[in-house]
């Protein structure tokens, strides 16, 4: 599903952010990205949706190269790609079910399936009843969650969340951890970059460690921390 | 098509009236600018209108000797016909000037007039005013030829008058029209500025570039317009209560030019402002 070699970035400003990353995920698969801020988690993401470009090596998606997509393919390939962020970025002004229509409206989605499809994504994240509220009318684990369906509204290959939980507490963390895995069971592959540590560790999942832009980790069923004579 | 075309008038009204602020700011900008934009294109064409006028006005008169023979004045005229600078002429008898000369003179010096003491004239109209003085001296010494008269010092001044007073005109609505449009612009960017967040949340969910632009520009679109319209009504109004008349007078014509550029530049300005302003944030 997802395929990474050799790829390195570097930004404008000289710094590096990733150096010959090789990595192969599979569909289906809930993966892991792991390793402190600046070691090039965010940038692995930004490359996936293509708001960067690679420097050297080739991204596969779907069996697609992506960085020799036109710009105007963009679009589309973003609309197989859910996204989950740390800062929710809902659209401050619409109300909770404009914000997972719009996901829908911008592929040109009839009103009739927005009008039925909504509905129960909303009743899947537990939100059923709060539809017509604003974004700034919510708890924050609601508007993650609420983040959650509009990505997930038209059944993505891929979802894509950087530090989903970052700004939530324990309980909130949890039910959006639960929403994470089941969306993983229909067959979407998730890539959860994080520094939840319990997290982590309880799931035992796949676990991609990143370190100056460098792969220095990759494990089956891994936990947070570098366990022993791995390395 | 139909459901997009839904989403983006839904879209565009949503907007206009959730950032009415800015909308109100935009409309006025727009009416304010394009208000003077018109109203300094109206006073151009008063005065051009009233120098096409004046042109109108401005005769030479060549008048021939009582003494001249029909040869003399048949070459005159032949001339006066074939030079480019001499729009039209009309050639008035001894009779019929004699006739005008009683409108002119006392009764008592009339009844010593004859005919035969009354000079022929060719009236001739220049093709531009300042030719006026070419005429004269083209023909003021032909054999035959009485005088030529030309209202020679106030063409000079009144032609200068104009000039400067168009061109004052036309400079100032060039720069009103350039300061209007960078108004309007920088309007436009900052309410699309305070929605860039919006603009990259909807390129993150795979919208493209038009289904994004679309709503925006149709609001810059509408914004144009109403400020437009506001412009149009001042125009109107002053035009209606404009202080100069006849030769300065406007007329319908000029008013509905002028309203149709003014439209114009604003719908221009606000949906294509629009369009540039977005295009920045759009390159996510």
């Amino acid at each position: 599903m997802i395929l990474f070699e050799n790829v390195s970035k570097t930004y404008k400003n000289g710094t590096p952010a990733l150096s010959h990353v090789s990595v192969n995920i599979e569909k289906g698969e809930f993966v892991f990205l792991v390793g402190a801020s600046g070691s090039g988690k965010t940038t692995f993401l930004r490359l996936l949706l293509r708001e960067e470009f690679p420097d050297q090596g080739r991204i596969l998606e779907a069996g697609r190269d992506i960085a020799s997509l036109p710009k105007w393919r963009v679009p589309y390939l973003r609309r197989n790609i859910g996204c989950v962020f740390q800062d929710f970025r809902l659209l401050p002004n619409k109300t909770v079910t404009e914000n997972v229509a719009f996901a829908l409206e911008v592929i040109g989605r009839p009103a009739s399936t927005v009008a039925s499809q909504v509905p129960q994504i909303l009743e899947l994240v537990g939100l059923g009843e709060k539809g017509h509220r604003l974004p700034h009318e919510l708890s924050g684990g609601e508007q993650q969650r609420v983040a959650v369906a509009r990505a997930f509204v038209n059944r993505p290959l891929i979802l894509l969340a950087d530090e989903p939980t970052g700004n939530l507490d324990p309980t909130n963390s949890e039910s959006i951890m639960a929403l994470l895995e089941r969306i993983n069971r229909t067959g979407t592959t998730v890539v959860m970059a994080t520094h939840d540590q319990n997290m982590v560790n309880r799931m035992r999942r796949r676990v991609i460690e990143l370190d100056h832009g460098e792969v220095v980790r990759d494990q089956v069923r891994g936990v947070y921390g570098v366990p022993e004579g791995v390395l | 098509m139909r459901n997009y075309l839904r989403y983006a008038l839904r879209e565009t009204l949503t907007n206009l009236w959730r950032n009415r602020m800015m909308t109100i700011a935009a409309v006025l900008t727009v009416a304010v600018s394009l208000s003077l934009v018109g109203s300094a294109l109206l006073l151009r064409q008063s005065a051009a209108q009233a120098s096409a006028q004046w042109q109108l006005g401005t005769r030479v008169t060549v008048w021939m000797a009582p003494t001249a023979t029909s040869g003399e004045i048949s070459s005159v005229h032949t001339q006066l016909r074939q030079l480019p600078i001499v729009k039209s002429c009309v050639f008035q008898s001894q009779y019929k000037d004699y006739l005008q000369s009683k409108s002119i003179l006392p009764a008592s010096e009339w009844t010593l007039l004859k005919p035969g003491d009354v000079p022929s004239s060719f009236i001739c109209t220049p093709t531009v005013p300042n030719d006026a003085f070419t005429i004269q001296a083209t023909f003021q010494h032909e054999p035959g030829v009485y005088m030529v008269t030309a209202p020679e010092q106030q063409i000079r001044q009144m032609n200068h008058t104009i000039r400067i007073v168009q061109v004052v005109f036309i400079v100032l609505a060039i720069v009103l029209m350039v300061s209007a449009t960078v108004l309007i612009l920088n309007t436009i960017r900052m309410a699309i500025f305070s929605r860039r967040r919006e603009v990259s949340v909807m390129k993150l969910v795979g919208a493209t570039n038009w289904f994004i632009r679309i709503p925006y520009i149709t609001e810059g679109f509408v914004q144009g317009l109403l400020g437009s319209a506001v412009a149009m009504g001042a125009v109107w109004a002053l035009k209606t209560w404009y202080p100069l008349h006849n030769e300065f007078s406007i007329g319908s014509s000029a008013l509905w030019g002028t309203n149709i550029v003014v439209l114009l530049v604003g719908v221009l300005v606000g949906s294509v402002g629009s369009g540039i302003a977005i295009r920045r944030f759009l390159d996510v």
